[in-house]
């Protein structure tokens, strides 16, 4: 491994991009032409979520007949999702299954990936942890809607239809491939003389795994929390088919309660949409440090 | 991936190989387990409490907007039985087909449901389904159907479902739209044509259709299909000794293609979807509408309600067969769990709703939100408040005209009726030749 | 040391993520592959068919045309959403103001339900009701392409929508890989006069050669996986021109209740899609020990 390893062992402090030195003069011009370029490209970007914005302050009539008009607006859409959707049992389910799913689902990733890079065997079954490894990547390339029916059996047999856990288990799943990859990715380059002073100062495996290289692996294993809390938040095949009990209903189910099979309440989806949103937006920009940082640490490998 | 600098710090002294028997043995078990109880038949029906609390699964989300009729039953059974309650839930249709096979994979059916017929007579096969021949025998349920409503659920001797609500279909049309451009309401497909051909040079949009998640919106075009026999041909096609591409058929597909191309659909028909192609009518802006009854409320309401006919479709000069026909048949049906039966509080929470729903009090409760009674309760409408409503009944009971005795796509699988659908539209949006639309259906039937 | 490295210990720690997996992931794909070798029809199998289902696959036009389409994605996915992702991440990667906020924007897509996704794309993409034809309307431009819905476009609209939906994914990644390039050689080459698309070129690109092959693997992985944006945005029409591999599979399989022939499909996108990304990361790998 050349220069870009060595660059990353330095982590978990990399240099922040705004500490350039400043441009020389001449190129000012060329900076305000790419901060334009930038702002407007961010622009059009964001031009669908704002056009869908305003979609939802707009009956369904004009919505579907006079799109283009923009008087009329009217809060009603927010109203009539207010008062179908029973929005606090929603979040407060999705918030379970969420901090419960990604909770587990991370420990025991990162319990699978730190046996399949930090234990190293003189006998070299490095071989078997490869395959193992790559046993686990092979989930990458599932397509949810061949689980929908086995894991619907699975419930059953489990006896777990009808609780949190008939969706926690499949969320886990799901999201163990990419957490495996992501964080064996990171694991592999861990440097090792912070490993052999710890063993020299006697701590166990558990100590090891939990005290020593958990800590530093903190902007990685963020990452993948908001990436697996951004899943189970949208989540919707598992959700639509495994919750059969409107006090265990979901956010992501929200949009579709507004879909009959002869009419569909644009306006009130759109409104639906927004308030669905908007939470997610927060989280994201709140965190959006942490999934720079973890990306920077784990994925780009 | 980083493969060249591996660290190994954690070297054992003693050489010891990774567990690999251990973990294929706690793997393997667990699959082992897993599918061996999956593979047995799953007893855990949704619970065995005897409560007499019993679910009833419909093709929305939310009934109480987009079913009324249904959700309004609902209420009113649960205030007359205190004793019995019936728990009303559902999901957009295609989820709802969807969940209700898994459900019958694994034994754990709601007690009442909603499917296409084509899935129900999956189910009958399975023995999933309960027989409900006994329970139209109490009270005189039975003589309260016409028999063709009740044919079209019958495997056997097995009555396995229920009609839930009556297709009564063809095409709105605004009458102040077709005035204003002194176009008569049409008879025959000429007239149609010309009709279309009038509209498109005024710019209005002829026949309001959408495709998007909603193929199946093809009602008037299926009741053309009986008007080239289909009744007397599909035993013979589903059996193979006749071809859906037979020069009849095609023949049908090729006034649809001139229809097409006389400018007859919205441009964005593929994209929108059926309910957006409902609200462009509703709002005047297209003149004839390809829809059923389930809509005169909706259209009644809107600001076309005043101006809105009903009629069943144009006839052919070149049809097969009588060409007075209108449809108006019952819809997919109401299915009970065979496990019901198991279980005394829930077969009595079962029967009793039965007999609610097709007693005039139920009836009525349909008719008060502008769904035909599918007994032969007779209501009382006010024909003026309900012009919508009534332009269809009596289209549907015009002297002379007859129904075909299901809905062409309801006897066949549903494969097939997918692709009649696609056939349609094909044609319709110009990405099939009717030859290969008619070939494409034939293609399904094995 | 000799605990860190007993069978015990090993088995202990990898047990719990391998039997979840195992159970949830790779015995449903072992039981799909069973069906499809059936004639189940979603209630019950009748019988085995052998390889009937896949000799069914071999003449549907359909699925073939869903093969087509879903390469046209990976396509776009490959060619526009990678150079443009980084492209975007080098743009948004410092010297703008409020940079950070940008990019947060940008991602904002990414975090969107798919299904929403496509239910938002249709009121911009719409022959009729949609503002992207309205926009080219109002500044005289007198084709009205039929983005979606037309037997044509569609497919590349998907593409173009995916593009919309992963930008901010891929930005995200190559922003984190360019900041932890060494500032030094940045400044060096800057201050010997090296312009932007030099150093660009010559140092940052070259450099970030596994950054690109994370980005790759990712996307091919994702793009055998899209569905609920087709769904949601065509639906799959007209008459199935716009379906891709999940999406003709998903139609199949509840729509038209073919399981058997459903599951062969979903099998089909399984092994198409593993394959893609296995040979993704062998290339990556290859690629990482040439050097």
């Amino acid at each position: 491994m050349s220069i870009d390893s060595e660059v990353k062992m330095s982590l978990p402090s990399p240099p922040a991009p705004g500490d350039t030195p400043p441009a020389p003069r001449r190129r000012r011009r060329g900076r305000i032409i790419v901060s334009a370029t930038a702002y407007l490209i961010t622009f059009v970007i964001l031009f669908p979520l704002l056009w869908i914005a305003l979609l939802s302050f707009r009956t369904n009539d004009t919505i579907l007949n006079h799109p283009f008009s923009l008087t009329h607006l009217t809060t009603a859409n927010y109203a009539q999702a207010l008062q179908t959707l029973n929005l606090l049992v929603m979040y407060r389910n999705t918030l379970i299954l969420a901090v419960v799913s990604v909770t587990i689902g991370l420990v025991i990733s990162y319990l699978a990936a730190f046996a399949l890079t930090r234990m190293v065997f003189r006998s070299g079954r490095r071989r078997t942890q490869n395959t193992l490894r790559f046993y686990f990547l092979t989930g990458l390339a599932v397509p949810v809607y061949v689980l929908l029916f086995p894991v619907y059996r699975l419930d059953i047999t489990f006896g777990l239809f009808g609780t949190y856990f008939a969706l926690i288990l499949p969320y886990i799943a799901v999201t163990i491939p990419f957490n495996i990859l992501l964080l064996t990715g990171f694991l592999r380059d861990f440097p090792e003389e912070i490993e052999q002073a710890a063993v020299m100062d006697g701590a166990g495996l558990w100590r090891m795994a939990w005290k020593v290289v958990f800590p530093l692996m903190r902007p990685v294993v963020a990452t993948l929390a908001i990436l697996n809390v951004i899943y189970v938040w949208n989540e919707f095949p598992f959700a639509v088919t495994l919750i059969n009990d409107p006090g265990l209903t979901t956010v992501s189910l929200g949009v579709s309660q507004f879909q009959g099979v002869y009419s569909v309440d644009y306006g009130a989806m759109m409104a639906s949409a927004v308030l669905v949103l908007l939470p997610q937006l927060a989280i994201y920009a709140a965190f959006q440090k942490q999934v720079i940082a973890g990306m920077t640490a784990g994925a780009v490998r | 991936m980083a493969t060249s600098s591996q660290p190994a710090p954690l070297t054992s002294r003693r050489p010891s190989g990774i567990s690999r028997r251990l973990l294929l043995t706690a793997t393997a078990s667990a699959m082992f387990v897993t599918a061996t109880a999956c593979g047995s038949a799953v007893n855990t029906a949704g619970g065995s409490s005897s409560d007499g609390l019993i679910t009833l699964s419909m093709q929305n989300p939310d009934s109480r907007t987009q079913d009324p009729a249904t959700w309004q039953l609902v209420q009113e059974f649960n205030k007359k039985h205190p004793d019995m309650k019936i728990k009303l839930e559902g999901q957009p249709v295609d989820q709802h087909q969807q969940r209700m096979t898994i459900a019958a994979q694994s034994g754990t059916l709601p007690e009442i449901f909603w499917v296409y017929d084509s899935l129900a007579k999956t189910m009958v096969k399975n023995g999933d389904l309960l027989d409900l021949t006994p329970i139209l025998a109490e009270n005189g349920l039975r003589a309260k159907f016409a028999p063709s409503m009740l044919a079209g659920f019958r495997s056997g001797t097995v009555q396995y479902g229920l009609p839930y609500q009556a297709l009564i279909t063809g095409f709105y049309y605004n009458k102040a739209i077709l005035d204003e451009h002194g176009i008569p309401v049409p008879v025959t497909f000429d007239e149609l044509v010309a009709a279309v051909k009038k509209l498109r040079t005024a710019g209005v949009v002829a026949i309001a259709q959408g495709a998007n998640n909603s193929s199946f919106s093809v009602w008037a075009f299926l009741t053309m299909l009986d008007r080239f026999g289909y009744e007397s041909k599909y035993r013979d096609i589903l059996s193979g000794r006749a071809g859906y591409d037979n020069p009849d058929f095609l023949r049908l597909y090729q006034h649809v293609e001139a229809l097409a191309k006389a400018g007859a659909f919205p441009t964005n028909m593929n994209t929108q979807t059926y309910a957006q192609a409902v609200a462009s009518y509703t709002s005047g802006k297209a003149a004839f509408l390809d829809a059923g009854i389930w809509e005169a409320a909706k259209i009644q309401k809107s600001t076309v309600g005043k101006d809105t006919g009903f009629w069943a479709g144009p006839t052919f000069s070149d049809g097969v067969g009588n060409q007075k026909l209108v449809m108006n048949v019952p819809s997919a049906p109401f299915v009970v769990s065979a496990k019901v039966e198991q279980d005394k509080k829930k077969y009595a929470a079962v029967q009793a709703f039965i007999q609610f729903y097709y007693s005039d009090a139920g009836q009525k409760i349909l008719v008060d939100n502008a769904q035909p009674p599918v007994t032969t309760y007779q209501p009382d409408i006010d024909t003026t408040k309900n012009s919508v409503f009534t332009a269809v009944l009596a289209e549907a009971s015009r002297p002379g005209w007859t129904s075909p005795g299901a809905q062409p796509d309801l006897v066949v699988s549903a494969a097939t009726a997918s692709a009649m659908y696609d056939s349609f539209y094909g044609v319709m949006g110009g990405s099939l030749s009717p030859e290969e639309a008619v070939q494409n259906v034939q293609k399904t039937i094995k | 040391m000799n605990w860190l490295t007993t069978r015990r210990h090993f088995a202990l720690m990898i047990a719990p993520a391998l039997i979840i997996y195992s159970v949830y992931m790779i015995y449903p794909i072992l039981y799909s592959l069973y069906y499809s070798f059936t004639d189940f029809d979603g209630v019950s199998a009748n019988g085995f068919a052998g390889l009937a289902n896949y000799r069914q696959m071999a003449q549907d036009d359909a699925f073939w045309t869903s093969m087509r389409n879903t390469g046209i994605v990976l396509g776009i996915a490959l060619f526009l959403l990678i150079p443009l992702g980084f492209l975007l991440a080098v743009l948004l990667g410092g010297r703008v103001k409020g940079s950070g906020a940008l990019r947060a924007l940008v991602f904002a897509p990414a975090i969107i339900a798919p299904i929403l996704v496509g239910l938002i794309w249709i009121f911009l993409l719409d022959p009729k009701i949609g503002l992207v034809n309205a926009f080219l309307l109002a500044i005289g431009v007198p084709a009205h392409p039929q983005w979606i819905g037309g037997p044509t476009l569609s497919p590349y609209a998907i593409g173009l929508v995916y593009l919309w939906q992963q930008i901010g994914f891929v930005l995200t990644i190559f922003y984190a890989g360019l900041r932890m390039l060494p500032r030094d050689v940045m400044e060096a080459s800057s201050l010997d006069g090296a312009s932007r698309w030099q150093q660009l070129r010559h140092i940052q690109i070259p450099m970030l050669r596994e950054t690109f092959g994370i980005v790759t693997a990712l996307v091919v992985t994702g793009v055998f996986k899209v569905f609920e944006l087709v769904y949601a945005l065509t639906g799959g029409g007209p008459v199935h021109l716009s379906e891709v591999m999940v999406s003709y599979m998903y139609h199949i399989t509840f729509t038209t209740q073919q399981y058997g022939y459903g599951m062969a499909l979903a099998v089909v996108v399984f092994v198409v899609g593993a394959l893609a990304s296995a040979a993704t990361f062998l290339g990556n790998r290859r690629k990482g020990e040439a050097r």
